[in-house]
């Protein structure tokens, strides 16, 4: 162990390393191929697995349709690059037989027991501390090597350990998102009628399975049929081992192919019928009146108005008149596009059987004796902002000021187990355990107000308790005194105010929205300018509109990353070649465009708060809507699909072949 | 990676041959090049400091010249591997005589890994360019410098 990362650098220098290159392969398309090299020899195919998704009829539906459109379409790998790397410090105290681990790490409550196995240590002699996490994206939504490596190692030498991952460790040892080649297919009717949908996903995987791996693309499957009435959908995986670090959930995890997939397909049908893209839409949704909705993948759509968003943002764009601003610049010799998404998303992740370690969540409410206000999540967030929502539900629940509840998460030995922040699930699950937390205690010191008041019916707000008949009231601190005093308990009633809830969803939440992007297209260089970027989101009610504006910028600047710049390269044999910032484009602030961000709220009834979600609804809304956006510009060329990043020199090729790359 | 170019040494195509496969005058023209020993025929043991951006470090590697045709071609094989990555090269030297001397043409293939490929690949076509071409212009210098003494009258035959 060193004192200082100089040190240990140094002395990371000093060790000699003989490797003797096996053959390799880092294309997915590539390791399926006969006489490949075998990422692990007891799997000479290099399939890890696959998986088959059918429902209606969809061979019914091809032998039917008057029209099959067909497109590869790639989602390429991509490097979440969360702000902080990840950082693990370790401390054994001997004497205790305790070890206190900080992780920078969106699950505090699965890694503690997952490493109490890992090191054969009881769980309860372990303490995962996640203090605030500079960025997630679901990249820590791991266990990984180091955690347990810098425990040992404290253990071992009975010293604190620290250690703190670089940059380029960061692009080569944590996970990596995306990386699917799609072929899809999709049949229809003349009139624009979608009758059915085939996919053969080949994911990559890497060359091993971190914790949600190979779930990731069965997400993509189940989102297949997007906001549409697709009867028929036939889907296989193919889950493909390459030379390259595993695959994982990355904001979005699956659904950003999907809608990437199927928005694709939807233009391109609009294309080869010459109908508008909008208005094909529009005829294809899931109609408003149809919810609960069942979709040909098994899910129940629990609430929508899919044509509300599209409908709001066609009107922020003044659709007609966009389109005729088009020709008049199409006449003009300028290549000006319009693009339009309209996404679905699975969130509130979810119910304990479609997850891997349970898919509740948990709150522990604590009104102190001074009547200040203490509520524990198990759903530990990294920078969602749930300190201020989960406080405004509390405040809101009990009529108490915002400023008098604190909310506490991140720490095994004082919170409550719980599952953690991924799947957009923080406020859908952890926020609606809160909300019957509340009601537990609201009604508890309902009863005490009553008691002190000696009355039958009170109500709580503004800090107050107060007798429905006289007009007398208490305030909640003295309430809150009395219950822990104790000097008179209503009936059937004990000291305190604690309660703590378990909530178990009985369904996901389906958030969704449209997005249009105004793009316009350099014809001598491919740059192309965001000219306008509309996202109409619904996620269901909202609780803080600043934090969900947050999240929707945050979303739509890494989809903008997707659609435009990202992308982790490797060589053929397995050397990755975007080792660093320098080489890997993440979005700046000042390539932003303005994002005109508004919404409409179609409340979910799976949960009484009617939230649905919106941590990932940007970045899934995003690509689609800059893809359709550019190939729409460049549709008088001939260019029918091109895929992501959608780099200047990928753009000026394609101008100079006419639309034949 | 493919690798490619020409160079003009100032010295008829016998000499430029011979001091292409001169491992002192190699060793002495090799940009970081700190040990260049012959091991064999035709082969080298070669330590080399290499700078590539915000890297630098230490290359420990094996030169091989092999098909040697003397004074049209040869091929040359370098292979090295150190704290920052590894690389492996391989290509065909041609010798024709010019005008004020040697071309000396070059086609092969660079194969680069480690740190080195993952950070600076973007850098590695123009630094390896700029390194040949600084080999090249050492050797113009080395040649001017040995005919300049050649030139010179001996001191001996003054007195």
């Amino acid at each position: 162990m060193a004192t200082d990362r100089y040190l240990a650098a140094d002395a990371a220098d000093l060790v000699e390393v003989d490797y003797e290159p096996l053959a390799a392969v880092a294309d997915p398309e590539k390791a399926l191929a006969a006489g490949a090299p075998a990422v692990h020899p007891q799997w000479p195919d290099n399939i890890a697995f696959t998986f088959h998704q059918e429902g209606g009829d969809t061979e019914g539906a091809f032998r039917d349709a008057e029209v099959v459109v067909r497109q590869r379409i790639t989602s390429q790998r991509l490097i979440p690059t969360a702000m902080e790397t990840r950082g693990v410090v370790a401390e054994w105290r001997a004497g205790e037989r305790s070890l206190t681990l900080y992780s920078s790490t969106q699950i505090p409550h699965l890694l503690r027991t997952l490493l109490a196995g890992i090191l054969g240590m009881p769980e309860n002699h372990l303490r995962v501390i996640t203090p605030e996490v500079g960025g997630g994206f679901g990249s820590k939504l791991n266990v990984y090597a180091e955690e347990a490596l810098a425990a040992f190692v404290a253990m071992r030498i009975n010293h604190p350990v620290k250690w703190i991952e670089s940059r380029r460790e960061n692009f080569q040892a944590t996970i990596h998102g995306r990386g699917h080649v799609d072929y899809f297919e999709l049949a229809a009717k003349r009139d624009g009628t979608m009758l059915g949908l085939k996919l053969k996903l080949i994911q990559d995987l890497g060359a091993y399975h971190q914790l949600l791996t190979p779930a990731i693309p069965t997400l993509s499957v189940l989102m297949m049929p997007g906001l549409y009435n697709f009867p028929n959908i036939s889907a296989d995986i193919v889950g493909v081992f390459t030379n390259c670090v595993p695959t994982d959930a990355y904001r979005g995890a699956g659904r950003p192919e999907a809608t990437h997939g199927i928005e694709r397909m939807v233009d391109i049908l609009a294309a080869e019928l010459q109908m508008d893209p909008a208005a094909i839409r529009l005829k294809n949704f899931v109609p408003a009146n149809a919810f609960p909705y069942a979709t040909a993948t098994g899910l129940s759509y629990d609430s929508g108005n899919y044509a509300a968003p599209l409908k709001q943002a066609l009107d922020a764009v003044e659709y007609p008149k966009l389109r005729e601003e088009q020709k008049r610049a199409r006449a003009a010799g300028r290549l000006m596009g319009i693009g339009i998404s309209t996404y679905g998303e699975i969130c509130a992740i979810g119910p304990s059987p479609a997850t891997p370690a349970g898919g509740w969540e948990s709150a522990t409410v604590k009104i102190e004796p001074t009547g200040k206000v203490t509520v524990m999540t198990g759903a530990s967030p990294h920078g969602q902002g749930e300190e201020t929502t989960f406080a405004q539900i509390a405040a809101d629940e009990l009529g108490v000021d915002i400023d008098d509840v604190l909310v506490v998460h991140g720490d095994t030995a004082v919170v409550q187990y719980g599952i953690g922040t991924f799947g957009s699930r923080g406020t859908a699950i952890g926020g609606t355990a809160l909300y019957y937390a509340l009601q537990d205690l609201k009604a508890k010191v309902k009863k005490f107000g009553a008691m002190l008041l000696d009355t039958q019916k009170v109500t709580l707000a503004g800090g107050t308790c107060t007798d429905e008949v006289s007009g007398k009231s208490v305030s909640f601190a003295e309430i809150a005194g009395a219950a822990y005093r104790a000097l008179k308990l209503p009936p059937d009633t004990e000291p305190g105010l604690v309660a703590t809830r378990f909530w178990e969803p009985p369904n996901f939440t389906f958030p969704f929205g449209a997005h249009i992007v105004v793009s316009e297209v350099d014809r001598d260089t491919g740059a192309i300018e965001i000219r306008r970027y509309i996202a109409v989101d619904d996620c269901g009610k909202i609780i803080n509109p600043l934090i969900v504006a947050g999240q929707v910028h945050g979303g739509v600047a890494q989809g903008l990353g997707q659609a435009l710049w990202e992308q982790a390269v490797y060589d053929d044999s397995g050397q990755l070649l975007t080792g660093e910032l320098t080489d890997y484009a993440v979005p700046k602030a000042h390539l932003m465009p303005w994002i005109e961000s508004s919404h409409t709220e179609t409340p979910s009834p799976v949960n009484p708060l009617g939230v649905k979600g919106v941590g990932e609804a940007g970045t899934i809304g995003c690509s689609p809507a800059v893809v359709n956006s550019v190939v729409d510009a460049l549709a008088p060329l001939g260019v029918r699909h091109i895929d992501m990043p959608l780099t200047p020199e990928k753009i000026w090729n394609a101008i100079q072949q006419g639309g034949r790359a | 990676m493919k690798i490619a170019g020409a160079h003009t040494v100032p010295a008829a195509r016998e000499w430029a041959f011979a001091l292409l496969q001169d491992p002192v005058v190699l060793a002495r023209c090799m940009p970081g090049c700190q040990a260049l020993e012959r091991t064999g025929d035709g082969e080298y043991h070669m330590k080399m400091k290499m700078v590539l951006a915000s890297m630098s470090g230490l290359f420990d590697g094996r030169v091989k010249v092999a098909d040697s045709c003397p004074p049209e071609s040869f091929r040359l094989t370098v292979e090295g591997a150190g704290k920052i990555g590894f690389m492996k090269g391989e290509g065909v030297l041609t010798l024709a005589a010019v005008d004020g001397g040697t071309g000396v043409a070059f086609a092969g293939d660079v194969h680069v890994g480690g740190t080195l490929a993952a950070v600076g690949q973007r850098l590695i076509d123009t630094t390896s360019r700029m390194l040949i071409k600084r080999f090249f212009e050492k050797l113009g210098a080395e040649i001017a410098a040995g005919e300049a003494a050649r030139a010179a009258p001996y001191p001996g035959d003054l007195y």
